[in-house]
């Protein structure tokens, strides 16, 4: 779907649509702070724009937001996501170790993180160690005559 | 590991962003392999190497630590 989708609309569209969800979960709440979804929309607006300026800028950043990276750029994100995903786990495990230690209730969405971090992680290993895994060729390992 | 595109390129009067619209990645990206930075996937190094009409061993020499100045 998105390669129907201009590259340079790509991730402005992705943050209209998480801005727009954001705000409607505000709205549709309907209790006193319905009003926090009107800045929440005008943030994702102001957002939109900045991101959809910053794609046509002749830059590493705008590259990628545009949506146009090459593979050091992508390099790049990755090795980027990887550490944010190593912090989120490390971070995780830290409150879920004080939560421990303190008996606080609140030490579940640490819980939550790290098995989301750790079983992406396994996936990870296992779907592209599969995806690069070939068949060993034995041809000339019968060759050998012990 | 150093290479050989900076002095190709200057050889064939190429500019920077010039030589990566004919590669197909970004100024940045020639900028860092120029400088030793960054090291190019194999396809890639061949996409250049084919560029200058050289090998690939004649564009980057392995045994040279050194980057490309």
């Amino acid at each position: 779907m998105m390669t129907f989708i201009p590259p340079r609309l790509r991730k402005p569209g992705i943050y209209a649509l998480a801005g727009l969800l954001f705000s409607a979960a505000w709205l549709v709440q309907g209790g006193r702070l319905w009003w926090v979804s009107i800045p929440a929309l005008i943030g994702t607006v102001a957002g939109v724009v900045r991101l959809y300026r910053l794609g046509g800028t002749d830059t590493d950043e705008g590259d990628r937001v545009g949506s146009r990276a090459d593979e050091r750029q992508q390099l790049v994100s990755l090795r980027s996501r990887a550490l944010a995903c190593n912090l989120a786990a490390i971070t995780s495990f830290i409150g879920l170790t004080a939560a421990i230690a303190v008996k606080g209730t609140w030490g579940w969405p640490f819980l939550v993180t790290l098995l989301i971090t750790g079983y992406g992680y396994l996936f990870g290993l296992g779907t592209y160690s599969i995806a690069q895994e070939g068949t060993p060729d034995l041809t000339c390992d019968k060759l050998v005559r012990t | 590991m150093r290479n050989r595109i900076r002095e190709q390129r200057r050889q064939r009067s190429l500019s920077q962003a010039e030589l990566a619209a004919a590669l197909g990645v970004s100024r940045q990206t020639v900028i860092s392999i120029e400088s030793g930075r960054y090291l190019p996937s194999l396809p890639l190094a061949f996409a250049i190497a084919r560029f200058f009409d050289l090998t690939v061993d004649k564009m980057f020499d392995p045994d040279d630590e050194e980057a490309g100045a």
